[in-house]
């Protein structure tokens, strides 16, 4: 059983299947979804499913080095601003249009 | 032994990932949707953990779990949407997003069944601890982040700002006039 198991073990094919079909998720919902909270989040997975890449590139890789995950410092930094300013956003919208759903927020569109 | 755990762990942690995963861009509910991103989040901080990139999994629980989640959910509180339903998407809305996810993912499949990936070893690698990854960032050689480093730093401060003069309270009130 444990040999069984130890020879399935997860390559780096794995890894990025696992990650892509997380982002295919995420993508999903960003153009499935109306609520731009709800889009948001989906973005936060797609994202996340970036930042897994990185980490699973350095492992496979190139285990010596720590660049990979240095990257992914910095898109995690990235990414918690951009949700500080995304959603301070939401929060000014919902004060003046009192909506949050995307597509009636199309006032930039024509 | 620890290469069997790994494969335990990254089938049920990457089914708990999926499966929450499809909560978060499927579910009516908001909240529940944000209660869902948790834990795919969680569920990626494991992964790190298998990895070997323990560093990355603390800063993941930290940042991601413990603030961006948090922060999500007093949105959710803040614009009062804590008991609303999002309608179900329209039937064509559906299918052109679930057109657009197999869009990417099955070509990105197709390239990774048929392309030959390097394949480093199976056995359980601690990468680079927090040590290196420090020196990495504050070094001023060649191979070192610094710059970026500092940049980052300005970017956190830059979006601290701006979130602060977005959402303050008054500035409904300058536009009345016009």
């Amino acid at each position: 059983m444990i040999d069984w198991l130890a020879a399935h073990a997860p390559t780096l094919k794995h890894w990025l299947i696992l990650s892509s079909a997380l982002f295919a998720i995420g993508l999903y919902g960003v153009l499935a979804r109306k609520n731009a909270i709800s889009v948001l989040m989906s973005i936060e997975i797609m994202l996340n499913s970036a930042v897994f890449n990185l980490i699973v590139f350095n492992r496979y890789i190139a285990p010596k080095g720590a660049d990979g995950q240095v990257f992914a410092l910095f898109v995690i930094a990235v990414a918690a601003a951009e949700v500080v300013v995304g959603l301070a956003i939401f929060v000014t919208l919902f004060n003046r249009r009192k909506t949050l759903d995307v597509t009636q927020v199309a006032a930039m569109k024509d | 032994m620890a290469v069997a755990m790994s494969t335990v762990f990254f089938y049920l942690l990457g089914a708990l990932a999926l499966f929450f995963a499809t909560i978060v861009v499927g579910s009516k509910r908001i909240f529940r949707g944000a209660v869902a991103l948790m834990a795919v989040l969680a569920a990626t901080a494991g992964f790190y953990f298998l990895l070997g990139a323990e560093f990355l999994a603390g800063i993941q629980l930290l940042v991601y779990v413990g603030g961006v989640v948090v922060l999500i959910v007093f949105v959710v509180m803040l614009t009062g949407s804590l008991g609303l339903m999002e309608d179900t998407p329209s039937f064509g809305r559906q299918v052109v997003a679930g057109l657009g996810a197999l869009n990417f993912f099955l070509p990105v499949f197709g390239v990774l069944q048929f392309s030959a990936l390097p394949e480093i070893s199976h056995e359980a690698v601690a990468l680079p601890g927090a040590d290196v990854i420090g020196e990495l960032l504050l070094n001023f050689g060649k191979s070192g982040y610094v710059m970026a480093f500092e940049l980052i730093s300005v970017l956190l401060l830059v979006a601290l700002i701006g979130g602060l003069v977005i959402a303050r309270k008054g500035g409904q009130r300058r536009e009345e006039p016009t």
